[in-house]
């Protein structure tokens, strides 16, 4: 039943946090806020038993690249450190659509959050639980 | 300028994100910490060449003003601390490579990334201009020592991190309530604004909110009666990391404190502060005596040391700050040598405990002297940096009439000749006993470990070397702390 939920939720939660993501520039959300959901859905879907992601750490290392590498571009052409360029195009069905570079500098730091989240249920053990279904009813009180 | 400060606040976290992706692969891994943290501290170097002859630089962050965004700002003071503490880390981190094949070497696949991190939390808390990215780059070195501190996970690392980190999250606490306060008075956290607005408080509000400060730097700089954390947890930590945590984490807190509360306008306060100091000098030493551990009694030493600078705070003159300064420059790499040293002891004997050794000056000569030269400095003797730091500090004492507490400075000044005494009877002369004995380092690491120390020492010699041009540069810091038109000319232009 609890396998159940988690795998009809999952998807909505998903697209819970790319909402989070997006939003974050002008509304209440963010990398942090979308991180915290999607870590929020794997670790329910591992300690439900479905799988175990392992690429914890790398996901952290691409997270800390990406938002190290946003923060120091702008030096490249002689901006201030973290200057943020905006791009604004207009695209079919969606109207105008700006993106600046805050968003994958979100996208970094919802990475870190995964990232740290999996590298978190593995350091806790969770790969026990990914080897089949729950063994024990106290699985769900992990997170 | 605007590159030199991102690089040494970027380039090692940049470092922690590329070694932390190859983790597993020895050489790279090391290629990557080493050439972030040398990057950095290459860059620090030449910020203060720049700063020293153009005067202060700051960057805005994305551009923002100061009452929107965040400064970062790299004055003298900041220009002056910065290298010294980016090339301990470097050297520290060439040392761990030497040592990695011994029993007491920090885990590599962890220590080198989370290293990083916490260089560029060290280098965002001395370029920073305002007091919440303070508060942001304590908890980005707090938040690494804590694995740092416990990684390997024996008992007394894990019980002695339970105290180290219940302290340090109560202290970022009320750091983050006296953020709150100050922005509550003024309506800014940035410290050119502070410096402007700060004159017009009421007494009392501005003494609070000082003191309130002076509970939280001084619980992260260890002072009296804030210390008890300290003794118990850095020994239990491997050499290398306890050398930064030595050299750095508490000078972060005085660091803080000397260019807060220069701003805060304390002066009422400078007795009580002084009579804490004496106190931090007096009680640290007499702990170091009480000890029979080298890591131990180097733990308390730090203790002692701290109440030097913060009596060069306290007396709230130019000469004072400049001398506290010129203490923080001469006191961080002499301390960071000396938990070096402790390594190798430790490589050599197999142990750090005093019982367990005896004799290494006849078969390590080598090791003897490099013991000798920062030991001797950090009890102020003559020729070595610690004498002039020393005496920089008491003569701006004697300048404000503080009897008691130049009395207290010369008592724990020759009381810990007493203890570097101690530690050289026991481990350089006498005789060994026996007792087990971990294999030593392989021939190669030793002559890594030997080659890091000495670049440290010689380091630490070049201090004394420079000390004159380094107490000009140290006083034409404080002057522009003591009176800051010149720092808020150049954040607000």
């Amino acid at each position: 039943m609890i396998r159940l939920g988690i795998r009809a939720a999952s998807p909505f939660a998903a697209v819970v946090g790319c909402y989070l993501l997006f939003a974050g520039h002008n509304n209440p959300g963010g990398g942090f806020a979308a991180g915290l959901v999607f870590g929020a859905v794997l670790a329910l879907r591992t300690v439900a038993g479905f799988h175990q992601p392992t690429y914890g750490v790398a996901l952290v290392a691409a997270g800390v690249l990406v938002v190290a590498g946003v923060a120091v571009m702008p030096l490249l052409w002689g901006g201030p450190l973290f200057d943020q360029q905006v791009l604004s195009v207009e695209a079919p069905l969606l109207g105008k659509v700006k993106a600046g570079s805050a968003l994958p500098f979100d996208i970094g730091v919802a990475a870190i959050v995964v990232g740290t989240v999996i590298a978190a249920l593995d350091g806790l053990g969770a790969s026990e639980f990914a080897a089949g279904p729950p063994a024990r009813s106290d699985g769900g009180e992990r997170e | 300028m605007t590159v030199l400060i991102s690089v040494a606040i970027v380039a090692p976290l940049l470092a922690a994100a590329c070694s932390l992706a190859v983790r597993s692969h020895p050489p790279g891994r090391d290629i990557a910490v080493l050439a972030g943290l040398g990057s950095a501290a290459l860059a620090s170097h030449i910020m203060l060449v720049t700063v020293a002859r153009d005067g202060t630089h700051t960057v805005a962050v994305g551009g923002w003003a100061p009452e929107l965004g965040i400064v970062l700002v790299a004055d003298l003071f900041a220009a002056l601390i910065l290298p010294v503490a980016l090339t301990i880390i470097f050297v520290v981190e060439v040392f761990a490579i030497g040592q990695r094949r011994t029993v007491w070497a920090a885990n590599p696949q962890l220590s080198g990334p989370l290293l990083c991190v916490l260089t560029s939390g060290v280098s965002l808390a001395f370029l920073t201009g305002d007091l919440f990215t303070l508060f942001v780059a304590f908890e980005l070195i707090l938040v690494s020592s804590y694995v740092l501190l416990t990684h390997q996970g024996n008992r007394s690392q894990v019980r002695a991190g339970m105290t180290y980190v219940v302290m340090n999250l109560l202290a970022s606490t009320l750091f983050l309530f006296g953020v709150a306060f100050v922005y509550t008075a003024t309506g800014t956290v940035n410290m050119a604004l502070l410096a402007e607005r700060i004159p017009q408080l009421e007494t009392g509000v501005r003494l609070g909110i000082g003191a309130w400060f002076l509970v939280v730097f001084g619980t992260k700089a260890a002072i009296f009666p804030l210390f008890s954390w300290l003794p118990d947890s850095y020994p239990t930590a491997p050499t290398t990391i306890t050398a930064v945590f030595a050299g750095l984490l508490t000078k972060v807190g005085i660091y803080s404190m000397i260019r807060f509360h220069n701003l805060m306008g304390m002066e009422d306060l400078g007795p009580i502060m002084l009579l804490v100091a004496a106190l931090t000098m007096v009680l640290g030493v007499l702990g170091a005596l009480a000890q029979s551990d080298v890591k131990r009694i180097l733990s308390f030493h730090v203790i002692s040391q701290i109440g030097y600078m913060f009596m060069g705070l306290s007396l709230f003159t130019v000469a004072g700050t400049a001398a506290a300064i010129l203490f923080l420059i001469h006191h961080m790499p002499v301390k960071a040598v000396l938990f070096l040293v402790g390594g190798l002891i430790e490589n050599h004997e197999g142990s750090s405990s005093l019982d367990r050794s005896g004799g290494l000056a006849g078969r390590e000569p080598l090791v003897a002297v490099m013991f000798a030269i920062p030991a001797l400095s950090l009890a102020g003797i003559p020729p070595f940096s610690g004498f002039v730091a020393k005496l920089a500090v008491i003569s701006a004492a004697v300048d404000q009439g503080g009897t008691v507490v130049v009395v207290a400075a010369l008592l724990a000044g020759g009381l810990t000749l007493l203890s570097m005494t101690k530690i050289w009877n026991e481990v350089f002369w006498g005789g060994r006993t026996d007792g087990p004995r971990p294999r030593p380092a392989p021939r190669r690491g030793r002559r890594i470990m030997h080659t890091a120390t000495a670049l440290a020492v010689a380091g630490t010699l070049m201090v004394s070397l420079f000390a004159g041009t380094l107490l000009d540069l140290s006083t034409e810091a404080a002057e522009d702390l003591r009176r800051p038109a010149s720092y808020i000319a150049a954040v607000r232009p």
